[in-house]
């Protein structure tokens, strides 16, 4: 029974919860939604939505500043359409966040199954010590790399040391690899997350049915454990693809003259290009992009009833 | 009950008006001529009026201490950065932008027109500085620092010494080049190695530049950003030449005991000068042109160059820069300097967009 009790909500909030409140507040029951509501709505509405259709706005503009902002043009949408070198920008920036995703899982995954089965009385011991490093300022993780890959840093001092190489190798740093093992490292612990949650789910009893059947320990895993736990690699593929296609401080610092993204170019669009409505238009491009997988998987996860939805 | 809670509003009341009477007569005693708000500086950083005294020596003997109450400096480490805040509605009273920079203010309406006469120095300061400055008959930026772009070269690290633009493209140099994150920089770098003059292009021209940007990558380590990253990509070796390096760089690098020399390519140096320009909205006349005197002060022009090695644009202040920092900038040899530097000159904003995009591209291009 562990855990039981702070995965699955409390079911006693849902049940006869109208009546009581209503007697203690005074206040009608929709009322108390709509009280509850607001504040984040608000938020969001403030700060997400307005800006959105601002963004929207913007991309339709010939310029941001002077009369030149009144114009409405799709210049922006067609000097995307027309600029291959965005456009494979685009390509390499969704490539390496799928990369980076797609190791982040791999690496977390065995991390999250450690946790979550043999790690005992000591489980939240370990999960605090993977998620501390994350509590250090992010430049300063992003930049410690230099120690370990920079022209004299760990790796090329070692290799020298041993006379493999005579001069250090200046590829490692300032490149895309650098790029994507920096931010495997910095998504790691965000990845074992969603599939430690999602492997503590799972019914011990499952197991044992399985080994009881006769399935060998890496059957069991195959056909109980890995399917189990989908929802939660899912959630870990989202977490990690969808900010790391915008990323632009990694690229920047470690990604030298091949290794940029498309954020790198929104932000100088933006910021010193003056070209905002560009900007705005590769944002969006970029949003829109990123939603489909997202759009892709909440609706399989409706037909499968994967996420805990109702199974048709 | 309701005594006490009457006894204690009287009383808060009491409190508080003590309060205000005291802030309104500490308020009273302060000096007559401090302005309501402080003038709102727009400024490079490393260049601030709160933080070097040294640079404006006449208001810092003025207003010692109360400084903050007369100037307010916001930052800034790139022109582009600053104009895009400018342009985007910050309010500045002062602003300090480099030539290549000063005709988008003025086309954008974002400076006002100087009256020379106020400004005591105005004669020493040579025309070719002053000129860049000048948009329908009328000046609007007072020249202050001006720089030279040149090879930061590592001399133990590059196995033979670089002598022009064109040797970065070298693949002796590969992977141990940076170029400077900037567009205009750039392009005027390439199309100077290449012998085309920077500041007066064809389209077939800029697209060739342009593929020369991106020939260059192989031999690039990075792009660098600011002078901070300058200055440690130089120290840890990564880079032997940081192209479009300025002179501070240098002097850093020097004063920790590096091996760096600064080097003149054979095209010659690009250089460029920046200025103090007035916001359109700024009403505080008087104490924005004490500023300006201060700053053209030759004290403290000299006290700027001799620290950062910098050039002066006031040429009074020659007679107080020390030797070392008078030999780098030629000041003996100025009608040379001129003859051979390519100083910026102001750009158009069809221009910088152009070159905006260019660079974009180019980072863009596999």
């Amino acid at each position: 029974m562990r855990d039981e009790t702070s995965l699955n909500p409390p079911v006693s909030i849902q049940d006869g919860h109208g009546g009581i409140e209503k007697k203690l507040t005074g206040i009608p029951r929709r009322s108390q939604l709509a009280l509850l509501v607001a504040p984040s709505a608000l938020w969001l509405i403030i700060l997400l939505v307005l800006p959105l259709i601002t963004m929207i706005g913007l991309s339709f503009q010939k310029s941001a500043f002077g009369p030149d902002s009144e114009v409405f043009t799709f210049a922006s949408y067609l000097n995307f359409w027309q600029n291959s070198a965005y456009q494979s920008l685009l390509g390499k920036s969704l490539w390496i966040s799928l990369v980076v995703a797609g190791l982040s899982i791999l690496l977390a995954y065995p991390v999250a199954y450690f946790l979550a089965f043999h790690a005992g009385d000591k489980q939240s011991l370990l999960l605090n010590i993977m998620i501390i490093p994350a509590w250090t300022s992010f430049l300063l993780r992003v930049l410690a790399w230099r120690l370990i890959l920079g022209s004299n840093g760990l790796i090329n001092t070692f290799l020298m040391w041993l006379g493999v190489i005579q001069e250090p190798i200046s590829g490692l740093f300032y490149s895309v690899n650098a790029v994507i093992i920096t931010l495997v490292y910095i998504w790691i612990p965000f990845a074992a997350l969603p599939i430690y949650v999602a492997l503590l789910r799972i019914e011990p009893g499952l197991l044992e049915a399985a080994s009881d059947l006769g399935a060998k320990p890496w059957q069991g895993f195959f056909k109980v454990t890995l399917p189990l736990s989908i929802p939660g690699i899912l959630a870990a593929f989202l977490y990690v693809f969808i900010p790391t296609v915008g990323e632009y401080v990694t690229p920047a610092l470690v990604g030298g003259p091949n290794g940029l993204m498309i954020g790198n170019i929104i932000w100088d669009q933006f910021m010193r290009g003056l070209d905002w409505p560009m900007g705005a238009t590769l944002s969006l491009v970029v949003m829109l992009i990123v939603l489909l997988p997202l759009v892709f998987m909440a609706k399989a996860a409706q037909q499968t009833g994967l996420f805990g939805g109702k199974s048709e | 009950m309701k005594i006490y809670r009457f006894r204690a509003l009287v009383l808060l009341a009491v409190f508080v008006s003590t309060l205000l009477a005291g802030c309104s007569a500490g308020a009273g005693t302060q000096e007559i001529d401090k302005p309501d708000e402080p003038l709102v500086i727009l400024e490079w950083t490393g260049y601030e009026v709160t933080e070097y005294p040294q640079f404006f020596v006449p208001l810092s003997d003025k207003y010692g201490d109360n400084i903050n109450d007369y100037f307010n400096v916001s930052v800034f480490g790139d022109d582009a950065e600053a104009f895009a805040k400018v342009q985007s509605g910050f309010n500045a009273d002062i602003i300090h932008p480099c030539s290549s920079w000063w005709g988008l203010y003025v086309e954008s309406g974002l400076v006002q027109p100087l009256d020379v006469s106020r400004i005591a120095e105005w004669e020493n300061i040579p025309e070719a500085f002053r000129e860049p400055g000048k948009f329908n008959g009328e000046y609007y930026f007072v020249p202050w620092d001006w720089y030279y772009e040149a090879l930061l070269v590592r001399t133990d690290l590059v196995p033979e010494m670089p002598t022009s633009l064109a040797d970065l493209w070298d693949p002796m140099y590969a992977g141990h080049v940076s170029l400077w994150d900037n567009g205009e920089v750039s392009f005027a770098t390439a199309a100077l190695a290449f012998g085309i003059d920077p500041f007066n292009t064809t389209p077939e021209q800029d697209e060739f530049v342009k593929q020369k940007l991106i020939e260059i990558k192989p031999n690039l380590l990075t792009y660098w950003l600011d002078y901070t990253q300058a200055i440690e990509l130089s120290a840890s070796g990564d880079a032997w030449i940081v192209a479009s390096a300025w002179q501070d760089t240098w002097s850093v690098l020097v004063d920790e005991g590096y091996e760096v020399a600064y080097l003149e390519p054979e095209e010659g140096y690009l250089a460029g000068v920046c200025g103090y320009g007035i916001g359109t909205n700024n009403t505080n006349l008087d104490l924005t042109y004490e500023f300006l005197n201060a700053a053209i002060d030759p004290h403290s022009m000299a006290n700027f160059t001799n620290e950062y090695w910098y050039g002066a644009a006031n040429f009074a202040a020659n007679e107080f820069i020390d030797e070392g920092a008078a030999e780098l900038l030629q000041l003996d040899d100025f009608e040379n300097v001129l003859k051979n530097t390519r100083f910026y000159p102001p750009l158009t904003a069809e221009r910088r967009d152009l070159l905006s995009d260019l660079w974009n591209e180019v980072k863009a291009a596999p």
